[in-house]
């Protein structure tokens, strides 16, 4: 069964998104911050992180960078609500694996999510 | 006569010259009534008595033939002088054919020296009057009015001054009983007294008959001075107009009156204000375009038209123009036209009906008028300006506070871009359950149902999505602008804008040529405002050659835009030009005013795009950018950016 690990400081979107992909026989699991996340990260080693980029406590980006910093190669999908360039570049420097825009239909993260999994 | 001439004339030069010849028309009376020098007796005719010939009478006559052919010098040198047709040159004409009459008593010299001719002459000096009394009255070759009542003025002041002579010369007997020898002091001293303050009580006669005569006329030419001076006051454009149209109906009591004013953009004078004759508030009489003859004669001649001269006169000169603005001044119901210039433009027209009175409009209306008409156009000028101001101020009010939005966009689109995220996932999550539901055993109402809250879910979706794309809009003019500068290279920044605008644009429908070294110093920038600049002028560029693709429909033109740049010191100059449509001239000052556009539509332009331009290069970057522009022919954009240490 694939791993996957959904950050958001939003409760609705993680509880909703972990419906959603838990009826499509992903293991899903939740962190609400940075942090949170990287300590599942280290522990569960999913197979996917969906991570969103804005968050109060930890940037995206800082998640991503302190991951690579640990030479842990984790797939990750960032999902960012503003087209920045910058923090597009910054990604891709931390190479990230796909670069996805809010607000987001389920339909096509699911096309995006079953695909990085299938690879 | 002579003085006449010259007082119409305006020969101020000979005005000498007439106190000479009234002078030497006294000395010829005396001469005549008391010595035998120019009248030198009597000769019996066929047809009555006549005077003869005098020793001096023909100097005499010399001195009256050369006068008269001077004056016919004049008049005839003013009548070539004047190119146009004027009303003088109308007036001079009608002089010159009434001293012709004039000359034709000139055979009442004949007689004078002994042959039997009938001096008809008084026929024709008769003639010659009447005839000058119509063209006076019809072409108001002098006030009438005026002069009529000076003369009468005159005449009583004269037997005034001669009263005391009368009752010397009448009551001779019964002053010499009442007075004894010195009786003739009595009329002496009171004629002397009666000279003395005689020009006083000339003029003040003077003054008080024509201010009774002239009552109405300075009563209102008073007011309409006084609402001239009140006119700049006024801030409101409309109300403005109103009241103009107001003032001169209630104090000239005139049956209506109008005002049309230009309208730059559709290039008609366009009515404005309308008082009495309600029925002309139609879509006919609701502008005059710019070509109407009407508009070119006040252009030219800058002159009040007044109706009745104007149809004289196209029926005297048989003139196509003049009958066309007569009849066009008809259809206003306007027996005058004033323009109204600012500066060299005609600005507006004040059209005036007649007069309740029934009185036609006199030399110093047209005067009154046309102050009023020009205060009313520097007042409507003040008026149009402050409009545009307010406009601009709130206009910069509204850029202000999108300035504020744009602080606010970026942390409120995180929230509002959360909000539609999470609610996209529940009703996306809400949709999947339903879908996943095996339906084939529920009743059909509970299909039903199911069906209905899938299409319900499928919209929230949607606005979701739409929700998203409003907030991307928002951002897009609301990027903080204090994120990082970094050292770029024109080639990827040109990439990237334009990487942005084929989502807006068919960038394969124009030829995009890079002329430069690529080895061309990076500048030091922010990317993602220089994107944005670069993605506005491409934006632009291409608007403008689709705009001159299909207004100009040349074939085969395809639009082109050429990107060159150079190294000039410490800074790199890029140039982008373009083959569009270009700027109008009029247009080009206001290029870069917040929220100014020439793009048709408003859809496509947000008037915000150089104003955005320019705020990025010069505030955020210290740079300069210029903009020339030709139109029909093309645009380039200068953009002057500092290289990256």
């Amino acid at each position: 069964m694939p791993k996957l690990l959904i950050v958001d400081d939003e409760a609705d979107v993680r509880e909703f998104a972990k419906r959603f992909f838990t009826k499509r026989n992903i293991d899903v699991t939740t962190a609400a911050g940075g942090q949170e996340a990287l300590e599942i990260i280290g522990r569960d080693k999913p197979d996917l992180v969906l991570l969103d980029v804005r968050m109060e406590e930890m940037t995206g980006v800082e998640v991503l960078r302190e991951l690579r910093g640990k030479q842990d190669n984790t797939k990750v999908i960032m999902v960012s609500g503003v087209n920045d360039h910058e923090i597009i570049a910054a990604a891709n420097a931390y190479g990230v694996h796909e670069f996805i825009h809010k607000p987001l239909v389920l339909e096509e993260l699911e096309k995006i999510v079953l695909a990085e999994l299938a690879k | 006569m002579f003085h006449f001439v010259i007082s119409f004339l305006h020969i101020e030069k000979l005005k000498k010259f007439v106190i000479f010849l009234y002078g030497y028309g006294v000395v010829c009376s005396g001469l005549i009534l008391f010595t035998n020098l120019l009248v030198g007796g009597t000769k019996q005719y066929f047809w009555g008595f006549y005077s003869l010939a005098g020793r001096l009478h023909p100097i005499f006559l010399t001195i009256f033939i050369s006068q008269i052919i001077l004056c016919v010098f004049l008049l005839i040198n003013c009548y070539w002088g004047l190119s146009e047709n004027t009303i003088k040159k109308q007036q001079i004409k009608y002089v010159l054919i009434g001293i012709f009459i004039f000359d034709f008593s000139s055979v009442d010299f004949i007689p004078n020296y002994g042959i039997s001719f009938y001096p008809f002459g008084y026929g024709t000096t008769a003639l010659f009057v009447l005839f000058f009394a119509y063209s006076i009255v019809k072409y108001r070759l002098l006030e009438v009015n005026l002069l009529i009542t000076r003369t009468s003025i005159f005449l009583v002041y004269c037997l005034l001054l001669s009263f005391p002579f009368v009752i010397a010369l009448s009551w001779q007997k019964q002053l010499m009983n009442l007075l004894g020898e010195n009786w003739w002091l009595a009329p002496l001293i009171s004629s002397t007294v009666l000279a003395t303050v005689g020009p006083s009580i000339y003029l003040f006669i003077q003054r008080k008959a024509e201010a009774l005569l002239l009552q109405e006329q300075r009563r209102y030419q008073a007011a309409l001075r006084r609402a001239s001076i009140g006119m700049g006051r006024v801030k409101d454009l409309k109300r403005l107009l109103k009241l103009t149209v107001n003032i001169v109906t209630r104090t000239v009591h005139l049956k209506n009156a109008a005002i049309y004013l230009f309208h730059p953009p559709s290039g008609l004078y366009i009515l404005k204000a309308l008082k009495g004759r309600e029925d002309l508030r139609d879509r006919k009489h609701a502008f005059i375009p710019l070509n109407a003859p009407l508009i070119g004669h006040l252009q030219k001649h800058r002159e009040p038209l007044v109706y009745d001269e104007v149809k004289q006169r196209g029926q005297d000169f048989q003139d196509q123009t003049l009958q066309e603005i007569g009849k066009m001044m008809e259809g206003l119901d306007a027996a005058l036209l004033v323009p109204s210039f600012i500066e060299e433009d005609l600005a507006g027209l004040l059209v005036l009906g007649k007069k309740r009175s029934g009185k036609l409009y006199s030399h110093d209306d047209l005067v009154v008028f046309s102050i009023l008409a020009n205060q009313a156009a520097l007042a409507i000028e003040n008026a149009q300006f402050y409009e545009d101001m307010k406009k601009t101020h709130d206009q910069l009010m509204k850029a202000e506070k999108m300035a504020t939005i744009g602080t606010m966009a970026d942390g409120l689109s995180h929230q509002i871009n959360n909000r539609l995220h999470a609610m996209g996932f529940i009703a996306g999550d809400a949709l999947d359950t339903i879908k996943l539901q095996p339906r084939e055993n529920l009743p059909p109402e509970a299909k039903k149902v199911y069906e209905e809250m899938e299409t319900s879910l499928g919209k929230i979706q949607d606005n979701v999505k739409r929700g998203g794309e409003i907030v991307e809009g928002l951002l897009k003019y609301s990027r903080k602008a204090d994120e990082g500068f970094a050292a770029i290279e024109l080639n990827k920044l040109l990439d990237a804008s334009l990487e942005m605008a084929q989502f807006k644009i068919k960038i394969n429908q124009i030829d995009i040529t890079r002329d430069f070294n690529g080895r061309l110093p990076a500048v030091r920038g922010n990317f993602t405002q220089l994107q944005e600049v670069f993605f506005n002028i491409i934006d632009n560029s291409y608007d403008a050659m689709v705009q001159r693709k299909e207004e100009l429909k040349e074939p085969g033109y395809r639009g082109k835009l050429e990107i060159r740049a150079q190294a000039e010191g410490s800074h790199l100059e890029i140039f982008l030009k373009d083959n569009g449509m270009g700027v109008r001239e009029k247009d080009f000052k206001r290029l870069f005013t917040p929220f100014f556009t020439t793009k048709l539509s408003s859809k496509k332009g947000t008037g915000l795009g150089l104003y955005v331009i320019r705020k990025i290069i010069e505030e955020n970057h210290g740079g300069k950018v210029d903009f020339v522009s030709e139109y029909q022919q093309g645009s380039q954009t200068r953009l002057v950016l500092p290289i990256a240490m």
